[in-house]
C-alpha cells in the first residue's frame, strides 16, 4: 500500500453522485461530510455507540430496500464489531454500500494507532465474511472513476479506502458550533430521518 | 392450557403481531426462544435478521425503525449484558419504541431457591454460587440501572403483557423488555 486519499477526495465525488441515497456518517468524516451536504437524508452516527454504525445502516437498508444506503464507517469502528461484516453478507442487503475508511488511527481521540494498523487487510476481512463485491482504493482518480459503478448495481458492496489521518476532535452533538445535523439530539435526528423517508411503512 | 404449561410460541407471536405489526425480527436464538425463531424463519410477513452478537440486534433494529419499519428484537439475558453500550447508544438514545423479548436464562433455578435481587443482595458468595446462574441475578438490576422498563412473561395467561409492553414503548418512545421466564413450547 502506498497512496492515500484526502477526506475531500473521498467525500466530494460521493456528494456529487449520491442522488437520493441515505448517507450515514461516523467519527472522522461526520464534520467533513457536512461541508459537502445538508441533505435531510444525511445521518450522523455520533453520540451513539461506537462500532454500531454499520449495523444501524444495515437496518436502514433492510427497511428501505428500494433506496441506496451508504455507510461511511471507520477502521477502528469496523474492528469493534467484525461480526457485522458477516451479518451484512448474510442479510444480503443489495442496497447497502459500506465504506471502510482506513486511516489507521483513532482520529477523534488524538490519532492513536488502531490495533493491527498497517497489517489488517480490511478488504480481505470483508471478502472472507462473504460480502460479494469488495473494492479497495488508494488513489483518488481510480476511486472517482469507479464510484458510479460502486453506487449502482447489486450489493452489498464494501469499499475500502485509505485516507490521510486528519485532526478532527471529539464530536459535540447539541453544540451550536457543530454542523446542522449534529445540533439536534440523536433521537430527533432518527425521527427526522424516518420522516424524510416517508414515515412508517 | 394451565399456568403449569410452558408458554406457547405461537400465542406469543400472534400477540406480537397484533400489538407491533413487526416488519423485521432481529436477534440470536437460544433454547428458550428456539420455538419462536422456528416460527419467524418461515413467517410470511416478518423478515428474520440473524446477528452474530446481541449488541448488533439493537443497532439493526434502530436502523429498521429509522427507515420506517417496525422492529422486534429477541435475545438472551447474557447477550443483553454484553449489549450495554449498543442498547444505550442506539435504541435508547434514539428514542426507538422497541419491544424486545429477553429470555431469562437461570430464572427458574434462581427464583426457586433464593429471592432475586433487590430482595437478595448481590454478595460475592451468591455471585459465585454454582447452584445459581448469576446472569439471572443480574438481569433485572441491570435493566433497572439502564432505565429499561420490563414486564415478565411466563405463561399463556401473560399474553396481555405484550400489548402493555408495546403501549409503553410507543407512549414513552423507549425500549421495553418482555422477560421470558420460561422456555417457549
Amino acid at each position: 500500500m502506498s497512496g492515500r486519499l484526502t477526506k475531500d477526495e473521498l467525500l466530494a465525488p460521493l456528494a456529487r453522485l449520491r442522488g437520493d441515497a441515505v448517507v450515514v456518517t461516523s467519527m472522522g468524516v461526520v464534520r467533513p461530510w457536512a461541508r459537502f451536504s445538508t441533505s435531510p437524508l444525511d445521518f450522523a452516527s455520533a453520540d451513539s455507540a461506537m462500532g454500531h454504525t454499520a449495523d444501524f445502516a444495515l437496518g436502514l437498508a433492510l427497511a428501505r430496500p428500494e433506496r441506496r444506503v451508504v455507510c461511511l464507517n471507520g477502521d477502528g469502528s469496523t474492528l469493534m464489531t467484525l461480526g457485522t461484516l458477516v451479518t451484512i453478507a448474510a442479510a444480503d442487503a443489495g442496497n447497502l454500500v459500506l465504506f471502510v475508511i482506513v486511516n489507521g488511527t483513532y482520529e477523534l481521540t488524538g490519532n492513536q494507532p488502531i490495533p493491527g494498523a498497517s497489517r489488517v487487510d480490511f478488504a480481505g476481512l470483508a471478502r472472507a465474511a462473504g460480502i460479494p463485491r469488495v473494492h479497495s482504493f488508494e488513489e483518488p482518480l481510480a476511486y472517482e472513476r469507479a464510484l458510479p459503478e460502486l453506487l449502482a448495481g447489486e450489493g452489498p458492496v464494501a469499499v475500502v479506502v485509505r485516507v490521510e489521518p486528519g485532526d478532527e476532535g471529539p464530536l459535540a452533538r447539541g453544540d451550536p458550533g457543530e454542523p446542522p445535523y449534529l445540533r439536534v439530539s440523536l433521537a430527533e435526528s432518527a425521527r427526522r430521518l424516518r420522516e424524510a423517508l416517508g414515515g412508517a411503512r | 392450557m394451565s399456568p403449569a404449561d410452558p408458554p406457547r410460541a405461537s400465542l406469543l407471536l400472534d400477540a406480537i403481531e397484533a400489538a407491533l405489526a413487526p416488519t423485521h425480527a432481529v436477534g440470536l436464538p437460544d433454547n428458550a426462544s428456539a420455538a419462536l425463531f422456528s416460527l419467524l424463519e418461515r413467517h410470511p410477513r416478518i423478515r428474520l435478521v440473524p446477528v452474530t452478537r446481541e449488541g448488533e440486534a439493537f443497532a439493526v433494529a434502530s436502523g429498521v425503525w429509522a427507515g420506517g419499519g417496525s422492529p422486534l428484537v429477541v435475545v438472551q439475558n447474557t447477550g443483553l449484558i454484553e449489549s450495554g453500550d449498543a442498547l444505550r447508544g442506539t435504541a435508547v438514545r434514539m428514542g426507538v419504541p422497541l419491544v424486545f423479548v429477553l429470555t431469562y436464562r437461570g430464572f427458574a433455578r434462581a427464583s426457586g431457591t433464593t429471592p432475586l435481587p433487590p430482595e437478595r443482595p448481590l454478595t460475592p458468595e451468591i455471585l459465585v454460587d454454582p447452584r445459581l446462574d448469576s446472569v439471572a441475578l443480574l438481569t433485572e438490576p441491570t435493566l433497572d440501572a439502564w432505565g429499561i422498563p420490563y414486564l415478565r412473561y411466563g405463561s399463556d395467561a401473560d399474553v396481555p403483557q405484550v400489548a402493555a409492553a408495546a403501549r409503553r414503548a410507543r407512549d414513552e418512545a423507549r425500549p421495553v423488555a418482555l422477560l421470558l421466564t420460561r422456555a417457549l413450547a
